[in-house]
């Protein structure tokens, strides 16, 4: 890929471990969807759609991150986005009307039942991101 | 499951996460001790693994058979997988990787035995 877009490598770094974060939560995001689809979806169609979606943006976001490029990076930037804004609005939303969500999904309550971390993580992919932002776009 | 493996493998993992990261705040790449940690972490784990399967094989099952092996085969990967990761990222955050595998592993822990037997949560 072009060599001019990222003054400092992407994936070296700190960058390596948000990598490896966003891998484990991609990872995790799609065996638990794909559990739960194959063997409960009937139960709650529209929580485990959502998650099975998370899951797609978080591993789109893994790669987007992890390859090189000015494409990939403004793919990891808008995954990241998504991710913050569908980690928010679920989050409000299963405060708000929690009979709509009898089942969790990974964004439910801001991601409370995995430590929080889905609601920083996109904030610190996009930190990360804007520092290594390519030259001249 | 048995009590005592899980919790072993708990403590271990947390201070194998504590060690690196003091070693990434002192800015110290992976090298051959946390190696060694890494080595100790996965003996356990296959332990785990092992004993999970003979008492899946002697008719114990766990309330969901697909989630629990895939946590368990997770769990299994990851020591291996944060490894590659230490010797490809020769700096502080080789040690960054491996503490954030460790914090995660007790989590892994924890649902595997939720999973075996949701009544005790």
């Amino acid at each position: 890929m072009s060599s001019e877009t990222t003054p400092a490598a992407r994936t070296t770094g700190p960058g390596r471990l948000l990598v490896a974060v966003y891998a484990v939560f991609a990872v995790a995001a799609t065996g638990r969807s794909a559990v739960q689809i194959l063997t409960r979806f009937d139960e709650a169609p529209l929580a485990y759609t959502l998650s099975a979606v998370a899951a797609v943006v978080y591993v789109v976001a893994t790669v987007g991150i992890a390859r090189a490029g000015r494409a990939s990076y403004w793919v990891a930037v808008v995954c990241c986005l998504v991710e913050f804004t569908g980690v928010v609005a679920v989050g409000a939303l299963t405060l708000a009307v929690p009979e709509a969500f009898p089942h969790d999904t990974v964004w439910s309550a801001f991601g409370r039942g995995y430590g929080f971390v889905p609601l920083v993580l996109p904030v610190l992919g996009l930190l990360w991101l804007r520092r290594v932002r390519p030259r001249a776009v | 499951m048995v009590d005592a493996l899980t919790t072993t493998i708990q403590t271990a993992s947390l201070v194998l996460a504590v060690w690196c990261l003091v070693s990434s705040f002192r800015g110290k790449p992976m090298l051959v001790p946390h190696l060694v940690g890494i080595a100790v972490l996965e003996v356990l784990l296959l332990v785990q693994l092992v004993v999970s399967i003979t008492l899946m094989a002697d008719g114990h099952r766990p309330a969901d058979t697909p989630t629990f092996v895939s946590y368990l085969a997770t769990a299994v990967l990851a020591p291996v997988a944060c490894a590659v990761w230490g010797f490809t990222e020769r700096s502080r955050w080789g040690p960054a990787v491996i503490a954030f595998a460790c914090l995660v592993l007790p989590v892994l822990m924890v649902r595997l035995e939720q999973i075996w037997n949701p009544l005790v949560v």
